[in-house]
Parts: structure tokens; sequence; C-alpha cells
């Protein structure tokens, strides 16, 4: 017993004194969201040792940040989740200086960006996406026939559509902020709107299209429109190109299409930012700044396949990848893209409340 | 009595299948081709060599296994002592209380114990410097706090049961203590020592709540890592990886029970 306990002292001494090396950074991003060879080639060329670590929810991130001290010097938190966490003082300003590589980054991206950081302060774009519509192809020309052109929010918020669908199943993404913005967006309302009258409008036809929705998750239906168990999602790109790249890799005969419908949709931002109590603030900077390479952010999109936003990339990322309007939209589809407002705590209440109402039916 | 017989038999199958069935079906699905959960795409290995080149998860289950083995062995220390105490002191005022106190760890939800845990692990390195962030230190300290408590119900109701007058002899024949507690006390508790390590190992290799709490940089135990990767569906090579441990942990509770019946014999009980 005597030798158990000293042997386990020991250990514990020895497990804490691991972190305590000199030359380290400790990343916390999205599971499965980098190049499979971006940590190596960081660690050849700084002789930084990566620590690397994930996540699958803004809200994991989040409880890590607000508590404090969390000890990550790079974290990868969506643009509205930024927003609330710079509020409360969670992350250091970015030292330009630092950061050569922003000259890369492309103007336009950066500044819509600045919706949820003001000029670009505390973070930089490690990727982005849009909220839209993935479905079965097969599945829904079979319901709706051959002719019908997938390209309207109309398949989810139309009754007899979504009627026509409901039995092969449509899902939406247990997200207020997403669905509401993209109901008003249909109904010709502002998505940006933060009027009671609007948020209500939109509340009012998610109600109405609820008998035809199987259910409202975030994650499942990547597999499940995999699966072909459903045909129609509200979903995010990243997460639909997903559910196609592994419904082609079994090849059952599910063929999954995204599309960012015409009246437009929602775009979000991942953003790196560097928390305001970081170990290793300098070695942060480093990273954040090889990632924004040419070259290493055009291999990251080449194997996630989330568009980037840095332009000096472009000519290096497949043509595959930014040739397809779900992932790069063209300059048409880009003019309707919009970013989640700044919601103050009143509309925050109401939303969750109108959300509760859709979901329940009550 | 003869339906007994029918029924007994088949309720008992039942339950084996209600408790097994899952086991079996992830076994199953180890050696499935398709990287699609749902679908059987034939007979394959692959996933397991996969699991070999995924640095990631093998790394998360070296780390699980390091934390549940010192926080299972810390957990048998403080339970040892604390089982002692509760059980061979004569009766003081507050005994019932502390009894009480120590199951409370049971009983308690993992977010609340985490939560706790959590601030109190800030406080500290606000005030003592120590322990000086988070990591694999706070999470072996974490898993022996509520595993020393299950430790203690178990390791008390052996020494309760424990025939008192064999230490008493070893007393009257001049033994210090220390010396009965070590030669004596120690050897007739140690099935329960054994089953007490097994339940804190297996309860810190299960635990995903308390340990997303105070967990820091690098030392993702292996239930977070699939955990995180459940968005994207569980990949094959993790039916793999718990094929392997259902393979391991069997092993040890085979060896164990063989080890417990043993001594039971030896001490003719």
């Amino acid at each position: 017993m005597k030798y158990l306990f000293a042997i386990s002292t020991v250990a514990i001494a020895a497990a804490g004194a691991v972190t305590a090396q000199d030359q380290v950074v400790n990343i916390y991003n999205w599971s499965d969201y980098i190049a499979d060879d971006t940590i190596e080639k960081f660690q050849e060329q700084t002789g930084i040792t990566v620590v690397y670590d994930v996540y699958d929810s803004n809200e994991v991130l989040e409880a890590k940040m607000l508590t404090g001290s969390s000890g990550y010097d790079v974290v990868v938190p969506t643009g509205s989740f930024l927003q609330r966490q710079i509020g409360a003082g969670a992350y250091q300003p970015l030292d330009r200086a630092a950061l050569p590589n922003l000259v890369n980054m492309d103007p336009d991206l950066m500044a819509a960006a600045a919706a949820y950081d003001a000029e670009n302060e505390h973070a930089t774009i490690y990727m982005w996406g849009t909220t839209g519509i993935g479905y079965n192809i097969g599945a829904v020309a079979e319901r709706l026939g051959e002719d019908y052109e997938v390209d309207s929010w109309a398949l989810i918020f139309d009754p007899e559509i979504a009627a026509k669908l409901a039995d092969c199943g449509i899902t939406m993404l247990d997200a207020p902020t997403e669905m509401l913005p993209a109901a008003m967006n249909y109904l010709g309302l502002d998505p940006q709107s933060i009027e009671p009258a609007d948020l209500e409008a939109g509340a009012e036809l998610l109600t109405q299209v609820r008998p035809h929705i199987r259910y409202y998750n975030s994650s499942q239906y990547i597999n499940d429109l995999a699966n072909g168990d459903i045909c129609v999602s509200v979903g995010w790109s990243g997460d639909v190109f997903q559910a196609q790249a592994r419904a082609s890799e079994v090849d059952a005969g599910v063929e999954i299409g995204y599309v960012i419908p015409n009246e437009g949709a929602l775009q979000w931002f991942d953003m790196l930012a560097i928390p305001v109590d970081a170990p290793n603030a300098d070695n942060a900077h480093q990273f954040i700044n090889f990632i924004m390479d040419a070259q290493i952010t055009a291999d990251i999109t080449n194997y996630v396949w989330y568009a980037n936003a840095n332009l000096a990339s472009m000519p290096l990322v497949d043509e595959e990848i930014t040739s397809d309007p779900g992932i790069f939209p063209t300059e048409a589809a880009k003019e309707n893209l919009w970013s989640s407002p700044v919601y103050n705590a009143r509309t925050d209440r109401l939303i969750t409340r109108l959300w509760t109402t859709v979901k329940t039916g009550q | 009595m003869k339906n007994r017989s029918i029924f007994l038999p088949v309720v008992t199958g039942l339950g084996f299948l209600f408790l097994y069935a899952p086991i079996a079906s992830l076994i199953v699905f180890s050696f499935n081709e398709s990287k699609l959960v749902t679908v059987w795409g034939g007979f394959s290995t692959k996933w397991y060599g996969e699991l070999l080149r995924d640095p990631q998860i093998l790394g998360a289950a070296w780390i699980s296994l390091k934390i549940a083995f010192l926080s299972a062995t810390l957990a048998i220390i403080i339970g040892t002592v604390a089982a002692f105490a509760l059980s061979r002191f004569p009766k003081f005022r507050t005994k019932s209380l502390l009894n009480w106190m120590i199951t409370a760890p049971l009983v308690m939800p993992d977010v609340i114990i985490g939560l706790s845990l959590l601030l109190m692990f800030v406080a500290m390195q606000g005030l003592i410097g120590w322990p000086a962030g988070r990591g694999m230190t706070t999470i072996i300290i974490a898993h022996a706090t509520f595993g020393a408590a299950y430790a203690a119900v178990v390791i008390q109701s052996r020494l309760v049961d424990m025939d008192m007058s064999i230490e008493e002899v070893a007393l009257d024949l001049g033994a210090k203590p220390m010396r009965v507690f070590f030669d004596i006390t120690l050897p007739v508790i140690a099935p329960a020592l054994v089953s007490g390590w097994l339940l804190a190992f297996t309860l810190s290799l299960d635990d995903l709540v308390i340990a997303s709490f105070v967990s820091g940089p690098g030392s993702s135990t292996l239930p977070m890592v699939i955990f995180s990767k459940v968005r994207l569906g569980v990949s094959p090579d993790v039916n793999a990886l718990a094929t392997i441990i259902i393979l391991i942990i069997s092993v040890g509770i085979i060896a164990a029970a063989i080890q417990i019946s043993r001594s039971g014999k030896k001490l003719g009980n």
C-alpha cells in the first residue's frame, strides 16, 4: 500500500510536469476540421509542440472560455458566440504586427465578419459557410417531379410542398437564431430584423410547417441524409458535404445535393481567437499566422471542404471545390447572404420562447 | 412446478439478451466493411488497422487508462482509510453524519461534482498556484474523489463482516497495530480492495461529464474524444477500440474472480 501511494504521488507529479515545457501551443478546435498534415508542418517549421484538442459544440467551448484559465492558446468559436465571449472579456486583441499573413485575407469577408468583432480586433476568419438546404436528389425528384428545381426555401416553408415531402422526412436545425431568420427571409422580411412582430411572423410560418417536420436536431441529420433515412434538411454546408461524401463512399444509390436558396441564407464564420489568459500568446500568433498562409489554408479547404476567406489561397484550392456554388457561392448568391444580428437579452428571451412554442406546438 | 422450469430459463435468457445484445452488436459491427454504422458491407478487419493509425484515439485511450489506473489507486487508499475509520472506531457523535456524507458523491449528479471541482481548482490556482492549469492531474484528483466514495462503501461492508477476533488474537500475541493491519486486516479485505479498485477504475474510464469540466490542454480522455466525433457519426474504428477494451476488461474480471475465489478458499470462508 505504501508503495502504491509513493508510485501514484510520483506519477501525478510527473503528469503535472508534462505541461510545463517551454515551446508549446495549445489548440482547441472543432473535431475533424483541419488537414491531416497541418499540425505536423507547423511543428516542423517552428519547433513549437502543438497540443491539439477538439470539441463538437460552441457550448462546450463557451463553458471553458467563460470559466477562464482554460489553458488554451487558440480557439475557434463561431461568430455569434465569439461576439458574446468578447463582450465577457474572454479574448485578447490580436497583435497585427505578428500576423503579416493578414494581407492574404479577403477584405469583403473580413468586413462581414466584423459584424461579430468590431474592426476584426480579436479574431480572423478560419473557415466559413452557409446554412442552406441539403436534400436527397432522387427522393425529392420522385415526389416533386424530375423538373422541380430545388432553389428556394419553398421546399421547406411552403406547406403544400412540405406535405409532399413529409413522408420521407424533413429536418430542421435545433437553432432558433438560424431557423427564424430563414423563415423571415422566405416571407420577404429582413432576416436580420429584431422586431418582435417580424420574429413572431417567422415563428408563425415555422409552426404552420411543423406537422411535416420529422425532428429538430443539429447533428443527427448528417448520418440520416447519408443513409437515405431523411430527404430534406436545413443544415450547415460543411455537414451536408460530409453526408454527401459518406453517401458516395457507401455507394448505396443515395445522392445528396446542397443548395443556397435564391432568397438568401445565413453566412457564418468560424474565427481564430486567442483567449485573454492564453499561456503562450506569442506561439498562438505564430500559429494563426501559419494558418493564414496561402498553401496551408488551401490544404485545409481541400481536406475539409469548407470555404476559406484567404484570397491568396484560391488558385491553390481544387477546381472541384472553388467551382461548387454550394461552397463558394456565386457573386449573385453572395448578395443575399446575411450574418446573424446582435440580439439583446430581451430579444434572446423572445426567440427562445417562440422556438419552444414552435417545437412543442403549444 | 413444471411451468416454472420453462419460465425461469426464458426470463434469464431474455435478461442476458437485454444486457449483452448491444455489446454483441458492437463487436459484430467492428468487423463491418462499410463506414456507415447501420449498413452491413461484409466482413473486414480494416478498422483495426485504421485504429492503429489514428494517434488521436490511441493517445486518448492511453491517457484514459493512465488516469483510471492512478485515480483508482488513489481512491482505494483514501477509501480504505475512510472505511476503516467508519467501521472500527467506537461510536462517535458525528459518525452517522460522516457515514452519510461519504455516500453523498454516489447520489450527487456528475454535473454538480464537475462544476464544484472546477470552481475549487480555479480558486486554488488563484490562491496557492496549484494545480497550475488543468490537465491530467486535476482529472485524476476529480476521479479519485468520487471513486473513493464507491471504494469506501465496498470496503466498509467487508470490514463490518470481518471476524474481529483474529485481529484481537494477533494483538494478544504482541503484534503492533500497524503490523496487524498489514498482515491480518489487509489480506482479509483484499477481495473488497480488488473489487473496489475495479469499480473505481471502470467509473473513471467511463466518465465524460466530470472530465470535461476539469480537463485542460492535452488531456482529452477517450470518452471526450469519442463524444466529439459523434457529431459526424461514430467512425467504425471506435467500435474496434471498444471491442478491444471489452476483451481486456473481460480478461481482467475473470482473473479477478478466480483470484477472489481462491483467496476466499484459503481463508476458509
